[in-house]
Parts: structure tokens; C-alpha cells; sequence
């Protein structure tokens, strides 16, 4: 368990920079701002003693994810998003439909019992938290596991379909 | 209330042979897709051996679904093999056989192989969504069929109308399944558990948490999007009329069958002690008073911006949002009446929309467009097609004979009857007042098919053995339609005796 000090400098390093995903108007600040990010999420998944998500986050999204999207925001060269104009009409109703949103799940989560107690210490880690994950993975849920496959193998296949070019 | 979630490595192990022999349907057609896509990168462009790998494939999947156990659970619900699932195995795969000819004879079709791909992996998904009583296993079924719609919609590169459709689709689609994932996790963060059953007993035992609700709410979101419920039907007009034809009638078809008979288990079994009442003077909170003011607002909305539609494709997409508003009604009477209705209606729509858009394929091919008046003269330049689309209309209406009139039949009579003293008389009376105003718009296709003057001159026509497979599949539908409506018990009572 980490101090909330600790909690509430990443949370608000997670907030801050998550926001700056989308005010940035430059795309590659933007994708750098969401490896910060997820930097910050990592942390918060340590400090919850989930070390395998949390490696995993920065390797697979911080580290490569990431690194394939700065690629193809370069060979795209994305200039016009810069010049875009905010709508702000348009934006403003997006905020104040997010902040209803946001409202009504404070006052629901509010009326909950549990919300309001502290949170439980969790269990000791397993001291080997990859075997567990590798155990559950292969017992109990092996078909999603295998069809996650299935997903992925649709989607490589999509984009493929989608992004080649045709001639009339 | 409160269990901290932690599953534990169980000794759940099956052997893999008998889970391959368990998901053999799945198995199968997960291979077929990909002979199907090896088919389509030898180059060879002919659009009718795809087809015929893909139709031989699903037609042995059916067989291996037929000789399933009668019962097994793998997983704790994740695969869960009972005669109502493999019914509706059935059902997808036969829905995604009558979609395959609609590809084979659509003429812009470029890349069949890849094409033909597509819809199968999204038969997959199909197929896992009604294989299965586990909410994790269920999102993922909803990921498989989504992304390979989204795909489908947008595969027709040479118009701009079909991108806007995959576009369109895409963003609505992926903003409804992050609320159905956030509801779901929801369900799971208070339960503790993602079986459906255990998530039903669980409830049972204590009263409802608030925010078990927002759980219920968000996950519904979902599913209402898949079945275009209004207010989430923003989608289905562009839809319908921008993606390729068979793609539309898939999303039409397929997609709203396997929403329904996965909405149908979440709430009847996970969801069933958060009923709540939808009767007019004793409303209770709880997810059926939801389902019935989505299926008002759908029933009354849909039918009325289809009086106003010129475009057939656009016209069935308004009636699809009302219709998807009568299918709710058969879920708020709950019960094994009310869901044996709902099965039965989402059946036969299925079967009609599909023949619908075969007819309008068909047009489309013929005179270049899908507006009213390329319907007109249709009587005389082929009475075979409008013969049969008539059929489809008259059913989607619900006349008697036809199979459209028993299935709203059964879901009026089922809502009528639940809900003690004659609660949800409000609905059926929403219901019924849609139904005469929908007349009026069917009536009109047939004007236009029968009556108008013949404006358009016909342009091609198409090649021979194409001409003739879309044909025959339009004669076995419109032939279902018929027969379900002289024979409705011949599935009706199939369903009952499937629905636990």
C-alpha cells in the first residue's frame, strides 16, 4: 500500500495529462502526454499490488503502443488538425452532457453503503502473481483467452480490408 | 453484498478434445473463414466458389449443431450448450446462410473472399453471444460481431455512403460497448461473480445497491444500441441505407437475433430479482419499466418518421426501430411466455428483413437506386419480386395469414396477460395504435410497386446464375414467411420447449 500522498500525485499526473490528450492540438504532444498518462496509471496499479498489469502497462502501452502511434502520426503528418477550429458549441454540449453524466453516478454511488466505508486492506499478494495470472488464463478462462485470438485476427483483417486503396 | 472479487484458480480443467468437440460449431466456422480468405488471395475473382465453400461450411456447422449434447456448461457459463442455445444456433447460422447468395449475386462486389470472411467471423460471434450465460464471454462475443459489422458496413470503398455508414456505425458501436463494459464491471465490482445465474442468486438474497442500478442501466445501454431501440437508433437509418446490401441485411438480421436472445437471459436470469414493475398504476423501479419506455418511445417514433421516408432502405430502417420496440414487449411481460414471444417475433422479423433487402438488392441492380420510384413498375418488369415483396411487407405489417401477424399476436397476448390485472394494457394499446399507423407506410411500398407508372427505364440486368440464386433465396423466404403463418406452431412450439 502506498501512502495517499503518493495516490493522489499520480492520480492527478494520470487527470492532468489525460486531459492534455485532447486540449493539445499538436498530435504528437498529444501521444506524448498519453504515455505520461499511462506512466501514471502503472503506478497506480503497483500501488495496488497488481505488479503484472502494472509492468505490462508500460510495456505494452507505454512502450509499444505508443511508440507505433508516434510513428504513424509522423508519416501521416497530420496538419490540418492543428488548423481545425474548436467548436465550441458543440464542445460545450459534450462537457455539459459528460458532467450530467458524472452527477448522477456521484449521487447514485453516494446512497451506497460501501462507498463510504474505508477502503479494506487487500489480501497479501501472492508472491507470485504472474503464475496466478498464467493459472487463470489456463484453467478458468481459456475459451475467452483463445477467442480474444479470434478478435484480434478480425481486426487485423478489417484494417487491412479498410485502409487498401482501390481503383474504380 | 459486498465480495471482493478474486477468482481462484478452480479445478474447472476440461480437456481441450472436449472442448473442441463442445465449440465444434464455432470451430468450424472460424476454419471455413479462413479457407474462405485464402480462397479470396489466390487472386481468382469469381465470386460464386467462395461462396459455395462458405455455404458448405455453414451447412456442416448446422449438422455438428444438431448433434450437440442435450446439455453441458464449460467455464461456469461461458459455454453453455441447452436446447434453447443451439436452437438459435440454428437460427444465426441459417440467417447467415440466407445472407451469403445476397453476397454472391451483389455485382460491386469486389473481394468476395474477404467479404465472405467477415460475415463469417461475425457468425462467430453470433454464436458465441447466444452460446453463452457469462457476461465476460458475452462481451467478447459482442467485440467479435461488432468489429466484423463495422467492417462489413464500410466495404463497399467506391461510395462514400457506405464509408459514412461504417464511420457512423463505428463510433455509436464503440461508445455503446464502453458503456455496456463499464456497466458490466459494475455488475461484477457488487457481485462478484460474471455468471449470469450466480449474478441472479446473489441478488436475490438482499436488496438491490444503487449502484448494482447504474450497472443495469449502462449495460442495457448496449444492447439497446445493438437492437436500434429508440433513442439509441441514430445508427440504423444511415446504416440501412448506406452499407453495402448484404451487409445491412446481416446487421438487420443476425446481430438483432443474438441481441435478443442475449438481452432476453441478462435480464430474465442475471437481472431477475431487479424486475421491477412496468404496470401503469404500480410502477416499481427495476429494468422493466426501462425496457418499456424504450419500446413506447420506438413503437411511436419509428413508425412515425417512416411515414415521411422516400427511400426504401431508410424506410425499413424506422420500422426496424419499431419494430425492436413491439420484440421489448415480450422481455417486460418476462416469464417463459413473454420470452418465448420475443424469440419468435425476432425470428420471423429476421427471416422477412432479410428477404426485404434481397428484394431491394435486386432494384438496387436494376435500376441504380433504392427511392420509391425505382420501386415503381416493379409488378411488371419482374411479378416474381414483387410478389414476393409483398409478402414481406404485408408480414412486417402483420396481416393474417402471413407469419408477421402470429408473432405480434403472441407478444400482444404475452404482455397483455402479464403483469397482473392487465398492467402493461398501456403498451399493448401503444402497440397496437403503431401497427395501424405502420400499415400505411407498407401499404405504400406496394403503391409504389403495383400502381406507380413505370419512370425509370430498366438499365441491366444481371448475369444469369446470379439472377437466379438471389431469386431462389428470396422464394425460400417469402415460402418461410408463408408457412410460419399457416404453421406458426411449427417453431413456436420449438421455442416453448427450449426456453427453460
Amino acid at each position: 500500500m502506498m501512502s495517499p500522498f503518493l495516490f493522489w500525485i499520480f492520480a492527478i499526473l494520470m487527470l492532468v495529462f489525460g486531459a492534455a490528450v485532447i486540449i493539445n492540438r499538436n498530435p504528437v504532444a498529444s501521444a506524448l502526454s498519453l504515455v505520461v498518462s499511462f506512466f501514471g496509471l502503472a503506478a497506480l496499479f503497483l500501488s495496488l499490488d497488481a505488479y503484472f498489469i502494472g509492468v505490462i502497462q508500460v510495456l505494452v502501452y507505454a512502450g509499444a503502443i505508443m511508440v507505433l502511434f508516434l510513428f504513424i502520426i509522423m508519416l501521416l503528418d497530420l496538419r490540418a488538425e492543428e488548423l481545425r477550429k474548436i467548436n465550441w458549441i458543440a464542445s460545450a454540449g459534450g462537457i455539459a452532457v459528460a458532467l450530467a453524466l458524472m452527477f448522477q453516478i456521484f449521487s447514485v454511488v453516494e446512497k451506497f453503503p460501501a462507498a463510504k466505508q474505508s477502503f479494506p486492506p487487500l489480501a497479501k499478494p501472492a508472491p507470485d502473481d504472474v503464475r496466478q495470472i498464467g493459472l487463470l488464463l489456463f484453467n478458468n478462462y481459456t475459451l475467452p483467452f483463445q477467442i480474444i485470438g479470434i478478435v484480434i485476427l478480425v481486426a487485423t483483417v478489417g484494417v487491412i480490408i479498410l485502409s487498401r486503396r482501390e481503383t474504380r | 453484498m459486498s465480495v471482493r472479487p478474486g477468482p481462484q484458480p478452480l479445478n474447472l480443467f476440461v480437456s481441450y478434445l472436449d472442448l473442441l468437440k463442445l465449440a465444434s460449431p464455432e470451430a468450424i466456422i472460424v476454419l471455413i473463414a479462413l479457407a474462405v480468405l485464402t480462397i479470396g488471395l489466390t487472386g481468382d475473382r469469381s465470386r460464386t466458389f467462395p461462396g459455395i465453400v462458405a455455404v458448405v461450411g455453414i451447412v456442416i456447422a448446422i449438422w455438428t449443431t444438431m448433434r450437440l449434447p442435450q446439455h453441458a456448461n464449460l467455464f461456469g457459463g461461458m459455454l453453455v450448450i441447452s436446447p434453447l442455445n443451439s436452437l438459435f444456433k440454428i437460427v444465426c447460422l441459417a440467417l447467415a446462410l440466407a445472407t451469403v447468395p445476397l453476397a454472391v449475386s451483389e455485382k460491386s462486389m469486389r473481394n468476395p473472399g474477404e467479404y465472405l470472411a467477415m460475415l463469417l467471423l461475425g457468425t462467430v460471434g453470433l454464436l458465441l453471444l447466444v452460446g453463452s450465460e457469462e457476461l465476460l464471454m458475452i462481451f467478447i462475443g459482442l467485440e467479435v460481431l461488432g468489429l466484423s459489422l463495422y467492417v462489413m458496413a464500410a466495404f463497399d470503398k467506391t461510395d462514400a455512403r457506405s464509408a459514412e455508414a461504417g464511420l457512423k456505425y463505428f463510433l455509436f458501436g464503440s461508445t455503446a460497448s464502453a458503456f455496456t463494459l463499464f456497466g458490466i464491471s459494475l455488475v461484477y465490482g457488487i457481485s462478484g461473480t460474471t455468471a449470469l445465474n450466480v449474478i441472479g442468486l446473489k441478488l436475490a438474497m438482499g436488496s438491490i445497491p444503487p449502484l448494482f442500478a447504474v450497472g443495469i442501466v449502462m449495460t442495457l445501454i448496449g444492447f439497446a444500441f445493438k437492437i436500434a431501440a429508440a433513442p439509441f437508433h441514430l445508427w440504423a437509418p444511415d446504416v440501412y441505407q448506406g452499407a453495402p446490401i448484404p451487409s445491412a441485411a446481416f446487421i438487420a438480421s443476425g446481430s438483432k437475433v443474438a441481441a435478443f436472445v442475449v438481452l432476453g437471459k441478462i435480464v430474465l436470469v442475471g437481472f431477475a430479482p431487479a424486475h421491477g414493475n412496468a404496470a401503469w398504476h404500480s410502477m416499481l423501479p427495476g429494468w422493466s419499466p426501462i425496457l418499456a419506455a424504450l419500446a413506447a418511445l420506438s413503437i411511436l417514433l419509428g413508425n412515425f418518421v417512416a411515414l415521411a421516408q422516400t427511400n426504401v432502405r431508410r424506410l425499413l430502417a424506422y420500422s426496424a426501430v419499431a419494430h425492436a420496440g413491439y420484440t421489448l414487449l415480450g422481455l417486460v411481460a418476462g416469464g417463459r411466455e413473454g420470452f418465448s414471444a420475443t424469440l419468435f417475433y425476432t425470428t420471423i422479423y429476421a427471416l422477412t428483413l432479410i428477404g426485404a433487402f434481397a428484394v431491394v438488392g435486386i432494384v438496387k441492380r436494376e435500376t441504380g437506386g433504392d427511392d420509391f420510384q425505382n420501386f415503381a413498375g416493379l409488378a411488371s418488369r419482374s411479378p416474381f419480386s414483387a410478389a414476393c415483396m409483398s409478402v414481406f411487407m404485408l408480414s412486417l405489417a402483420g396481416l393474417p395469414p402471413l407469419a408477421g401477424f402470429f408473432g405480434k399476436f403472441y407478444l400482444f397476448s404475452a404482455a397483455f396477460r402479464a403483469g397482473g390485472n392487465h398492467g402493461l394494457l398501456w403498451l399493448v394499446v401503444v402497440a397496437l395504435f403503431g401497427s395501424f399507423v405502420s400499415l400505411y407506410y407498407y401499404l405504400n411500398v406496394l403503391k409504389a410497386i403495383f400502381v406507380d407508372k413505370n419512370a425509370s427505364e430498366t438499365r441491366h440486368s444481371s448475369p444469369g446464375t446470379h439472377r437466379f440464386v438471389a431469386n431462389a433465396t428470396i422464394a425460400v423466404l417469402a415460402a418461410s414467411v408463408v408457412l410460419l403463418g399457416v404453421l406458426p406452431d411449427a417453431l413456436a412450439e420449438a421455442i416453448a420447449k427450449s426456453v427453460p
